[in-house]
């Protein structure tokens, strides 16, 4: 094309400024509705109890030389006996994750809440983009871009003949959608919820199995050797009091 | 834990804002981060913040906090209508709030009215069981009222979960203690010693309840944690130079006669005797006469 099209100014007044103004009230209006809906969930029993195991099973591989081989005999003992030790995990217990996800309600639900809060807003606003703006060229940018960029700026156009700096108005909508993360933050606060890529982080990491954690301790746990520090301490001692006295 | 830094942040703010200089919700705030106890300071300028209505207005969210560490530290002082009065303040604000109702059983607790208290502490647990607070809570009301087996009680099934609660373990250690029941405090000890390995403070506590324990075995180990003691304060602990000397006047006494194996170290009790001589010299000189009886009692020679 050599003459550039001109844009008219009602498509900037009509199209361009209400599509951001729109994006940008969903945004918030999302952020606001997801915070109602957030139930408040409490920490089950057994996880809680487990990580303190952890924790406790860990001081003691790390510690293990500072007490005397009595003591860390009947702790390691308490932790990873065959029949009721801590660590323990009998064999077919280590339920699988996606079971246990499905078969506690509570947890389905709040996924669901969740996707739904994302979900439901951005399909009604991509069907309003697509029914009264579909077809626009709502902007140009100032600069030149390869044809690449066609499909990422003239979504819904499909003519082969136009600039590639013009940008259609659903290109527009797509660009608003992922683009204004960073406005969100800075008018919600840091931790908005409107942080998609972090949701998904979350979601991938359900395929953790915490059992694993624990076998994983108690076997650090019955193969190191206890060698008690403490008789090298009174030579120690001694070293330090000599110097002291003299 | 606060820090050396921190504290003498603390103490500049403090004199601050006690000869009028301001700044008392920066010390306020600060209070509240490094978990200090200084009730009465807090009481004090806490209350000047919140009888000024545009002093607190300009807090914003932060007056309810505000209302919630002045609410505890009336407590502490036994300034219970001012400790009323901010609980009423805040359950107006959240009448369905946990956190408040926590404050209002502690304000039953600080009343005094054990029964109450307690109720509110258990129903309070039954929604939320991992209240850590209001699990310690339980064992300072049953320590409060003298029901010690009851505070062991609670931290025993508190520990059962939060297993990894080195405070908890050691305020169950003190209790122990306190009830002579030491071969339990010396579980909770080493505890203490697994979960931080440099804390002198715990090494000497572990070996004076094994030296209290006695017992040949107990009494070699108890020396091994006094020297540990002395390795990691590098000298200067005079309990455990004391502990080194009783410990081998003991093991003399009790081996007397058996073929001595391991004469270990002699060289370490004349050590700790020397120092203590050194030390008593530099900043009790007119104790020294006492210190050398004592040793000859013991039988030891410097």
């Amino acid at each position: 094309m050599a003459e550039d099209l001109v844009l008219d100014t009602a498509i900037r007044d009509w199209v361009l400024i209400p599509l951001t103004v729109v994006m940008i009230l969903i945004g918030i209006l999302r952020y606001f509705v997801s915070k109602l809906m957030r139930s408040q969930q409490n920490p089950d029993a057994k996880v809680v109890k487990e990580g303190q195991v952890v924790v406790r099973a860990r001081n003691l591989r790390a510690g293990a030389n500072f007490i005397p081989a009595k003591s860390f005999r009947a702790r390691r003992a308490y932790f990873s006996n065959e029949e009721n030790g801590l660590l323990h995990v009998p064999k077919g217990q280590g339920q699988n994750p996606q079971a246990q996800m499905f078969s506690d309600p509570n947890m389905a639900m709040d996924m669901m809440k969740k996707n739904l809060s994302m979900i439901i807003p951005q399909t009604l606003t991509f069907a309003w983009v697509n029914f009264f703006f579909s077809g626009f060229v709502a902007a140009k940018i100032p600069f030149p871009l390869t044809q690449r960029f066609r499909s990422m700026l003239q979504n819904g156009i499909d003519l082969s003949t136009v600039d590639v700096s013009y940008v259609s108005s659903r290109s527009w909508y797509f660009l608003n959608l992922f683009g204004l993360r960073g406005l969100f933050s800075l008018i919600l606060g840091e931790e908005n919820a409107m942080d998609d890529t972090q949701r998904m982080m979350q979601m991938s990491g359900f395929g953790m199995d915490p059992t694993k954690n624990l076998s994983a301790e108690k076997d650090g746990l019955d193969i190191i050797q206890h060698e008690w520090a403490l008789p090298k301490f009174e030579q120690r001692a001694e070293a330090v009091l000599k110097k002291l006295v003299s | 834990m606060v820090t050396k830094t921190e504290e003498t942040q603390l103490n500049r703010l403090e004199s601050q804002v006690d000869n009028g200089g301001g700044g008392a919700w920066e010390y306020l705030c600060l209070v509240r981060k490094l978990k200090v106890r200084r009730s009465d300071k807090v009481l004090k300028h806490g209350l000047s913040i919140l009888n000024d209505s545009k002093k607190r207005s300009s807090l914003g969210p932060e007056e309810w906090t505000l209302y919630e560490q002045v609410a505890i530290a009336a407590m502490d002082c036994h300034s219970l209508d001012v400790a009323k009065d901010c609980v009423n303040v805040l359950q107006k604000k959240f009448p369905e709030s946990k956190r408040v109702g926590r404050l209002e059983a502690m304000l039953l607790e600080a009343k005094g009215s054990w029964g109450q208290a307690e109720k509110a502490y258990s129903s309070l647990l039954e929604d939320n069981p991992f209240d850590q607070v209001v699990h310690k809570r339980r064992v300072a009301l049953a320590k409060a009222q003298g029901n010690l087996s009851g505070a062991i009680e609670w931290l025993n099934k508190y520990l059962e979960t939060f297993m990894a609660d080195h405070d908890a373990w050691r305020e169950l250690a003190e209790i122990y203690v306190s009830l002579q029941m030491y071969k339990q405090a010396a579980f909770c000890y080493e505890e203490l010693i697994l979960s931080q390995p440099t804390v002198p403070l715990y090494h000497l506590s572990y070996a004076d309840v094994l030296y209290t324990l006695g017992g040949l075995e107990n009494l070699m180990t108890a020396k091994k944690y006094y020297s540990s003691t002395i390795e990691l304060t590098g000298g200067k602990n005079t309990r455990a130079l004391f502990g080194i000397c009783l410990c081998t006047s003991a093991i003399a006494q009790l081996s007397k006669g058996r073929n001595k194996e391991d004469k270990d170290s002699p060289d370490l009790q004349s050590l700790a005797t020397a120092a203590l001589e050194k030390e008593y010299k530099q900043r009790a000189s007119g104790k020294l006469s006492v210190l050398t009886s004592a040793f000859k009692s013991l039988k030891v020679s410097s």
